[in-house]
């Protein structure tokens, strides 16, 4: 953390996941989901895979309902809004999908102007200079009528990332943003989540198994073992913290553990 | 109990799949209706789905037609009436086999590629990401293509009843030896525009099944690449059932309305 930062743990949280329960069938992906996120932090979800990491996004843009439980956004229930009513959340909350999850039809530029364009931004020359500066800020610029299918792996996650940003929003949801890029591109992503927060003040979410990445840019860690979060603070009190499963993870040797996790 | 359960659990996913889909119809027609409206993506399907579909259904037509005049002609010789066969072959065509054929042909095309396309979005990510974005996949995605195969359809329809009646009277009039002025009248003799209606009225409904079917489909697609592969061989087959059933079904409610 910034050390001219102030603490942001002196506000009300802005999101709050409270005894959240989710299965899909029969596997159980939520008991007890209780987290809070603070205004401008930036908080790392870590645990094994397939435990449900992603889920915790999912459920707080309404993208999956949570079976049990509450979770608010800025002061409003999201579980019992239709999806007219998550509009607002939405556009607050915007989301980096973990393949980027870009329009393949659409071109660079027609992509980042989508959200633009939902949320009533304005006239297509206020949207063509949008996207120029939101290019400009994730370092593709000029790329605008290019194809998804004619980007690398990570320019399409920085892509996914302008658009995901393109609309100013208050929260930004990181899925997996490193995953199955090389270690050139895993910085470079790093280093942009790093500077997005500082740039832009933004609340961010990020979900990931890059320890490294996550000692760098974060500030509070939440561990998701055993269908709840069994461990959240900051990385100090992680590295100090007698949770068993949470120095394994630290250490890099989640592998021996994956087994507990089923 | 096991065998009870076994009969009575296709039954139950049947009626909740009929179920699925008539609540997807209710949201695509309100998403359709509700504004801003974009013609967009209603043209650009009206292209690929339509105007794309015209050369499979030229030739589905064109040997459809042949082959009933073949066999009509054939088998009304024996009793001295294979001078009628434009009667048979311009009804048959008119009233079943032009909004079917095309229908099965343009579904197999269409709604394949409508469940892989969809399916792959969904698998990708792309549906949740339309949401996340603000925006509803079923406006964007399902609305466009179930107007545009409501339109596409019935006018290709009438393009296979063209060509089809045509190709019937090349057969018949080299096979019986009438000319195409007796073959014309007898067509106009035995349609009238309830048959025409009959016909287009039902190709109405089977571009809403394909549509609807392929959309469906491909937006419940689930496990990677293996899904979007299932996913299309699904919608084919419930998009073909479909239609049968519903070709049954509307040809009894049609006649017992106008004869």
């Amino acid at each position: 953390m910034e050390p001219d930062r102030p603490s942001p743990y002196a506000s009300d949280p802005i999101i709050s996941f409270r005894a959240v329960k989710k299965a899909f069938g029969p596997k159980v992906i939520y008991e007890d989901c209780t987290l809070d996120i603070y205004p401008g932090e930036t908080i790392t979800i870590i645990g094994g895979s397939g435990t449900g990491k992603s889920v915790t996004l999912k459920m707080l843009i309404g993208l999956l309902k949570a079976d049990e439980g509450s979770i608010s956004a800025f002061g409003t229930e999201v579980t019992t809004l239709g999806e007219s009513g998550l509009l607002p959340i939405r556009k607050r909350v915007a989301m980096l999908f973990q393949g980027a999850a870009l329009f393949d039809s659409l071109t660079v530029a027609q992509n980042i102007k989508y959200p633009l364009r939902e949320h009533h931004w304005g006239d297509e020359k206020r949207l063509d200079e949008r996207v120029a500066e939101v290019l400009d800020m994730v370092g593709l610029p000029g790329s605008q009528k290019l194809k998804p299918s004619e980007l690398s792996g990570g320019m399409r996650k920085r892509v996914g990332l302008a658009r995901a940003i393109a609309v100013e929003p208050d929260v930004i949801l990181y899925d997996e943003p490193t995953t199955g890029l090389d270690p050139i591109n895993v910085r470079r992503i790093n280093g942009l989540i790093l500077s997005l927060q500082k740039r832009l003040g933004v609340t961010s979410i990020v979900v990931t198994h890059d320890m490294d990445a996550c000692f760098t840019f974060t500030d509070r860690i939440a561990l998701l073992h055993n269908r709840r979060f069994s461990f959240v603070g900051t990385k100090d009190e992680a590295h100090h913290c007698d949770n068993r499963y949470l120095q394994e993870f630290i250490a890099g040797g989640r592998g021996t553990l994956d087994e507990d996790v089923e | 109990m096991t065998f009870i359960s076994r009969t009575i659990a296709p039954i139950v996913d049947f009626l909740a799949y009929i179920g699925a889909l008539w609540k997807l119809t209710w949201q695509t027609f309100l998403a359709f209706l509700r504004p801003p409206w974009e013609f967009r993506p209603l043209i650009y399907q009206l292209d690929s789905s339509g105007i794309g579909s015209w050369s499979i259904t030229v030739l589905t037509a064109i040997f459809t037609g042949m082959v009933l005049a073949l066999q009509f002609a054939s088998g009304l010789r024996p009793y001295g009436a294979s001078m009628y066969t434009g009667k048979l072959v311009s009804l048959g065509i008119v009233r079943e086999l032009g909004p079917v054929l095309t229908a099965l042909l343009v579904g197999g095309r269409v709604g394949s590629g409508f469940a892989a396309e969809l399916g792959s979005m969904a698998v990708t990510e792309q549906v949740d990401a339309i949401r996340a974005l603000g925006a509803d996949p079923i406006k964007k995605l399902v609305a466009p293509r179930v107007i545009a195969c409501m339109i596409a359809l019935p006018l290709l329809t009438m393009m296979a009843d063209l060509i089809g009646c045509f190709g019937g009277m090349i057969i018949t009039v080299q096979e019986v030896g009438v000319t195409p002025r007796f073959f014309y009248s007898q067509i106009l003799e035995t349609l009238g525009i309830v048959d025409l209606l009959h016909g287009l009225g039902k190709s109405v409904f089977f571009g809403y099944m394909i549509a609807i079917t392929g959309c469906f489909v491909g937006l419940h697609t689930t496990g990677g690449t293996e899904g979007v592969g299932l996913s299309t061989t699904k919608s084919v087959v419930a998009g073909a059932v479909g239609i049968l059933i519903s070709d049954f079904l509307l040809t009894k409610l049609f006649i017992a309305l106008y004869g």
